[in-house]
């Protein structure tokens, strides 16, 4: 699972940096199009509901998704992994 | 399914402002409602006037947004009219407990089956921040600019005394627990009301030193006293600290309901 | 159709009128001279499978039976003048969303709590204008036992067929007093359009009303009393949208007021005519008997709002109109609007009907 932030409802108030566990959201630098100040991710992949969801088979942890009052915070389905060629030239 | 199913997606986003903490309150109570696993067509939310009664309308389900404080009286109605639905009320702290304080006494004392969530941002933020009845002394807000002078309403003691069957408080820091208390809430035949205290950085936050978000919610988390914690102090003949908000499950009992499907 | 001979009171007549036309809620609050109609819904109500609930107001009342009237119950409540004052704010609120509900009010002398037990008509603007904004109501006015029942089961069905809270006028004589009725077994039924499957919930069709999406049948209908589209949606701030959501409001009823135009002309060709709606009503039937004057005609009006006006012009020999009314007059207002001859008001307050005397001298006295 991937971890998200839906910057089209995100009104930058950062209670996600406040109570996230593992701090993966941090405080953004520069507003966006809309002039919000959306937070960032650092290493999202240590989220404990992307890394085992689909283990466990149900929603882990998920207090960013429940605190975030304008509901932009959402995980989505990531692709598989595919294995693919790397062309290296000497 | 997930709670998030539950939304107008084309509605949202809503209009509460940045760092609003009733979003957070129907994260939470739609989440209990979806673990209950209710049909959408069964479930009707009512709402007063205020900032936390336009949560309906973000809810993809029959919805009542009514007029000032009167929001109880109508739930009344859908609920006595028709058993099998399920009512949830959303309310805030003006419309429960000043113009609608008299319905609110009369629900719980029917104890007719309804869950009531109070979103209490102990001020008036949609008319722009003016004192409401559980504005703690001292505080600023447009109406009180030397203090509040009044002595706040403690709503979980005025359900409880009126004879809801289910009462406990939380604030829109502790997202798990709040979840848990509705959805009991939910699962409880009679009157159940669970207050949630939330933050109002525009209204309240901006005019009483905090300055951000995230500085109320931590007031909120450091001032509050679990129930157990509290009793525990009063055993040991401790006293209690005037600015904590006692938080957990108050009241659970199960006096004879109104309302309640046969 | 076979009925039955009764001797009841006005307001027991009104319940079991209403009873009758399939109601199966009532929210109430208690007040003279309108509470017997409470007790009897009491009583008789939880044995037909309704639900009667005592409300802590009248407010909470009016609240009650709306969110009734939205999970599809046929809604009522019955009130005096202070209890209907409180009620204002969720009238206007049942007219924005199109509520159908009944209000039954047993009018008392005002203002304030003025005189309980004695009869009055001095609701009649408010029932019209008393919410703030502007919509449209329908208001009907009982000057019999017969017609408390007759006009509560009419009010049901025009409150569902035009979505809109709809009241009975009644005043204390009629409330209280008893006489013979005539039952009848069955009384006709209009049900709510109910809303098709894809639609708007708020979306008017030509006849201006739009279809009921009631609660628990999967319509997902947001209900709110601020300004809303077609999709139920809060759209405070469009100026057009305001504009056009109230202009339909009282356009829908306003357009179709000779639909549900109920009353009675007697001798069209005479030079005086009275005008009565309510109580004052039985006062003119006197003088009528007396008289019995071809040059005497009688305009009674049964739906006071919408105001038929058409049917004063079928006086065309008018020289005067004669308005007996248990206020200040009130309605005689309205019928000045109306015509371009002289409109002569009979008030009385203190609570008693007319007399037949004083009907007599004014009509002489505008010689």
């Amino acid at each position: 699972m991937k971890l998200a932030i839906d910057e089209t409802r995100c009104k930058g108030c950062n209670l996600c940096t406040k109570i996230c566990p593992y701090k993966i959201f941090k405080e953004g630098k520069k507003p966006n199009r809309k002039g919000t100040v959306v937070p960032e991710l650092d290493r999202p992949e240590r989220c404990t509901n992307c890394r085992l969801r689909n283990l466990y088979g149900r929603q882990l942890c998920g207090v960013c998704q429940l605190t975030c009052p304008d509901q932009a915070i959402h995980w989505t389905e990531e692709e598989p992994y595919e294995l693919h060629k790397v062309a290296i030239e000497y | 399914m997930s709670y998030e199913d539950w939304f107008r997606q084309d509605r949202l986003p809503h209009i509460y402002c940045a760092g609003c903490g009733n979003g957070t309150i129907i994260n939470c109570t739609l989440a209990a409602v979806d673990e209950m696993g209710w049909k959408k067509e069964e479930t009707i939310f009512v709402s007063g006037i205020g900032c936390s009664s336009r949560a309906p309308g973000y809810i993809l389900t029959d919805s009542l947004h009514t007029t000032h404080g009167r929001a109880l009286a109508f739930a009344t109605g859908v609920k006595m009219a028709n058993p099998d639905l399920h009512v949830v009320v959303f309310t805030g702290d003006g419309d429960l407990a000043a113009i609608g304080g008299n319905h609110f006494i009369h629900a719980c004392r029917r104890n007719i089956d309804l869950t009531v969530v109070c979103m209490n941002n102990q001020i008036y933020g949609m008319t722009g921040g003016q004192g409401s009845p559980t504005t703690p002394k001292g505080c600023l807000s447009s109406t009180t600019p030397y203090g509040c002078t009044e002595i706040p309403f403690d709503l979980c003691e005025l359900a409880t005394a009126a004879g809801a069957n289910y009462v406990s408080r939380w604030t829109s820091y502790h997202v798990k627990e709040l979840e848990k208390a509705v959805k009991v809430g939910l699962e409880t035949p009679g009157f159940s009301f669970i207050e949630a205290l939330v933050q109002c950085p525009t209204a309240f936050g901006r005019r009483n030193k905090f300055r951000q978000v995230t500085d109320h919610v931590e007031y909120l988390k450091v001032h509050s006293l679990l129930k157990a914690k509290r009793d525990r102090m009063l055993e040991a003949g401790e006293k209690i600290p005037e600015d904590m908000y006692v938080v957990g499950e108050l009241t659970k009992r199960s006096r004879p309901a109104m309302g309640v499907k046969p | 159709m076979t009925s039955r001979l009764e001797f009841w009171q006005g307001n027991t007549a009104c319940a079991e009128g209403a009873l009758a036309a399939g109601c199966n809620f009532f929210g109430g609050y208690p007040i003279t001279p309108s509470t017997e109609v409470a007790e009897h819904m009491a009583a008789k109500l939880p044995k037909k499978g309704g639900v009667f609930i005592q409300m802590e107001d009248e407010i909470a009342s009016m609240a009650s039976i709306i969110g009734a009237s939205w999970t599809g119950a046929r809604a009522m409540t019955a009130t005096s003048g202070p209890g209907f004052s409180l009620m204002m704010e969720n009238i206007g609120f049942a007219a924005m969303t199109e509520t159908p509900c009944v209000v039954v009010n047993v009018q008392r002398g005002g203002p304030s709590t003025g005189q309980p037990t004695m009869s009055a008509q001095g609701d009649m603007m408010q029932v019209r204008f008393g919410s703030h904004g502007d919509y449209a109501i329908i208001a009907l006015c009982p000057a019999s036992v017969q017609e408390m029942y007759e006009l509560t089961a009419k009010a049901f069905n025009l409150a569902d067929k035009y979505r809109v809270p709809v009241f009975l006028m009644a005043d204390e004589t009629v409330g209280h007093m008893r006489e013979k009725i005539l039952v009848p077994d069955k009384v006709e039924r209009v049900d709510r359009k109910p809303l098709a499957a894809d639609a708007l919930p708020f979306k008017a069709d030509a006849d201006l009303i739009p279809g009921f999406g009631q609660f628990g049948t999967g319509h997902h209908v947001h209900v709110t009393g601020l300004t809303h589209d077609e999709r139920g949606y809060p759209a405070t701030t469009n100026p057009k949208l305001h504009a056009d959501l109230v202009k339909r409001l009282v356009d829908k009823i306003e357009n179709a007021r000779y639909d549900m135009a109920d009353y009675d002309i007697i001798n069209p060709d005479a030079h005086k005519v009275f005008v009565a709606y309510g109580g004052p009503v039985r006062t003119v039937q006197q003088v009528m008997h007396d008289r019995k004057d071809k040059d005497i005609g009688f305009l009674r009006i049964r739906t006071v709002w919408p105001f038929p006006e058409k049917a004063l012009a079928a006086f065309k020999n008018a020289q005067a109109f004669f308005v007996p009314e248990l206020n200040l007059g009130q309605m005689a207002r309205e019928i000045e609007r109306h015509v371009k001859v002289p409109v002569v008001s009979i008030p009385k307050l203190g609570g008693e009907l007319h007399t037949p005397a004083e009907l007599i001298a004014a009509l002489e006295a505008k010689r």
